[in-house]
């Protein structure tokens, strides 16, 4: 058996079916004593060019183990599934199992966007208990007044 | 002695905690092509021959999957 690496395009309208799609290639490629030693979901990226006049596309890499008779399948539902745009099978020589450069980038980039959402909400927070204080200090102050 | 002046031609393949040649590798391959989207001359670069054949196939690759572009009058 031999390693492939398979990256494929989805359509962005069937993105939901993308775990369904991949589930299925999952059961072929196992029901043929295969393998897959990496799975990568990069979610809708923007292309560098406009593919069938979609902008975006949904990417999923796959590293996978298995004999020719399972790529052939692999590869044929790829051309009968419409919602595929585009694919590409590269040989490999050995199982890649680490995280991509471009899933690493991805992951690094949800992690930022997380860390700078709970920084705001942090912010917020204080921002509205200083608020509140001060408010209360007003008020005090105008009870002070009114003695 | 200007016109003999050569620049070093310095490569980073190759050897201990080389970058790797790989489609995927955007920002590497990005090194190596032009603002329009060109393959850059290994003339121009100073890669080696082994090196540089690596790269064009990986930056073929990646135009394939939309991941760069073929040249910049695309739409």
């Amino acid at each position: 058996m031999r390693h492939y690496e398979i990256i494929f395009l989805v359509h962005p309208d069937q993105s939901s079916q993308v775990q369904a799609m991949v589930d299925r290639y999952k059961a072929t490629i196992e029901e043929a004593a295969g393998t897959i030693h990496r799975l990568e979901d990069w979610g809708r990226r923007h292309l560098a060019y406009p593919i069938k006049k979609i902008h975006k596309a949904h990417y999923v890499l796959m590293n996978v183990e298995c004999d020719q008779a399972t790529l052939d399948e692999l590869e044929s539902g790829f051309r009968f599934n419409d919602a595929i745009l585009r694919s590409m099978t590269l040989v490999k020589k050995e199982a890649i199992t680490e995280p991509s450069l471009i899933a690493a980038a991805n992951a690094e980039e949800h992690k930022a966007a997380k860390v700078k959402e709970e920084a705001a909400a942090k912010a917020e927070e204080e921002s509205a208990k200083k608020k509140d204080s001060a408010e209360a200090e007003v008020s005090e102050k105008k009870t002070e007044d009114s003695e | 002695m200007a016109s003999n002046m050569r620049r070093n031609k310095v490569s980073a393949f190759g050897g201990e905690g080389a970058p790797e040649i790989d489609y995927k590798n955007l920002d590497l391959l990005s090194e190596f092509i032009t603002e329009t989207g060109k393959i850059v001359p290994s003339r121009i670069t100073g890669t080696p021959a082994k090196y540089q054949r690596r790269l064009s196939a990986a930056v073929k690759q990646a135009r394939y999957v939309a991941l760069l572009p073929f040249c910049d009058a695309h739409k």
